[in-house]
């Protein structure tokens, strides 16, 4: 009788000890954490004035239009995008803001130009004002992009061709518009 | 005659049957047993998912870069273990962008983050990520301290400390990231 029951005392202790041995542990997740980031560009912040400075327009001993204007070139400074984005800049043609009416033969009240913002895309951005079509105006780059955008003015001409003489007037203005747009 | 004989025999065995009953005891114990598995369960957390939403400024001088986000907090409700010497684990995954090419310089695609669980025992369970710019390394593990009792306890799970390495602008897109909270043993059994 006594041998019976030591043989189950023994398995019950053999079965605690596994028993112990078993502590399970349980777990809760992955707890999946969302957020988004909206495609987001800035064309950062334009150093100087903010305006280039052509002074006098023209040769005063032929009242034709210089051919040495030049000016500065304008940096938009830490321009950024967070995603692929295209970089267009877009110009209008300095006119003559007083005079503002037909030019008589001989006489244009227009200068035209070339403006490019390059920094943004291998090849810069550039486009042409008076011309028929500017395919180079919209550059893109596939990347987000963060750095300093030079824009720049030159290529100076006569509207109407450089035998003109262009009109007096003490305010001749345009401008250039840089545009950075994200494209997903 | 052998069926007297049989009656007889029968007759004379019951007599001495009753009288070693009534002469002493006897009983036999029948053990009862059982055991109680070692258990740990955790709660369902009171939110399945955390949305952070958008995360960056959107104008002044910080545009681009992550915005002051909210804590955010999870309960884990009667989260218990009916044994000793047990404790908190977490594993947190920082926030990546989706979009996994190389960053360009000034971006991050990372967003680290403070995971903390609290109370199960002294020593809260805290970990935070430690993602680089471009998404390596985004895993942190860490465990608190040990619960020297049987516990029953609603957990807090507090995501906070939303940071970007070197506070740079993050690339645009969906960012995803985890936590994982396991409750357990603090040591592994000897064997094991």
């Amino acid at each position: 009788m006594n041998m019976f029951k030591l043989v189950p005392t023994a398995l019950l202790l053999a079965a605690s000890a596994s028993a112990a041995s078993a502590q399970s542990s349980d777990t809760a997740g992955p707890l999946p954490i969302t957020g988004n980031v909206p495609a987001l560009c800035s064309v950062g912040t334009l150093s100087g004035n903010g305006t280039f400075p052509l002074g006098v327009l023209i040769d005063t001993s032929t009242g034709l239009l210089r051919g040495d204007l030049s000016a500065p070139p304008q940096v938009l400074s830490a321009a950024f995008c967070t995603a692929q984005s295209t970089i267009t800049v877009s110009a209008t043609p300095l006119q003559s803001v007083n005079a503002t009416g037909t030019p008589p033969g001989g006489f244009s009240r227009t200068v035209n130009y070339t403006a490019t913002a390059s920094g943004w895309t291998a090849t810069a951005a550039s486009f042409t004002t008076g011309a028929a079509t500017n395919p180079a105006a919209t550059q893109s780059r596939t990347t987000a992009f963060q750095g300093d955008i030079s824009v720049a003015v030159g290529a100076f001409s006569t509207g109407g061709g450089n035998a003109l003489r262009l009109v007096a007037d003490p305010a001749y203005a345009g401008n250039v518009t840089v545009t950075l747009a994200a494209t997903n | 005659m052998m069926r007297h004989f049989a009656l007889l025999a029968v007759l004379a065995a019951a007599p001495i049957g009753v009288a070693n009953a009534q002469d002493g005891s006897d009983q036999e114990t029948v053990p009862i047993s059982g055991t109680v598995a070692g258990i740990c369960v955790l709660g369902p957390p009171s939110q399945t998912a955390v949305d952070l939403g958008q995360m960056i400024n959107m104008s002044g001088p910080d545009a681009g870069r992550i915005a002051p986000l909210a804590a955010q907090e999870v309960t884990l409700p009667d989260s218990f273990c009916n044994f000793a010497g047990t404790h908190i684990s977490v594993s947190a995954d920082a926030l990546l962008a989706d979009d996994s090419t190389t960053v360009q310089p000034g971006f991050a695609r990372a967003v680290n983050f403070t995971s903390t669980v609290t109370n199960w025992a002294t020593g809260d369970a805290t970990v935070t990520t430690a993602a680089t710019a471009g998404g390596a390394m985004p895993t942190a593990e860490a465990s608190g301290g040990t619960q020297p009792l049987p516990r029953i306890a609603d957990l807090e799970l507090t995501l906070n400390n939303f940071t970007v390495p070197s506070n740079l602008r993050l690339v645009a897109g969906a960012y995803a990231g985890s936590v994982t909270i396991t409750l357990g043993p603090a040591a592994a059994p000897e064997g094991n």
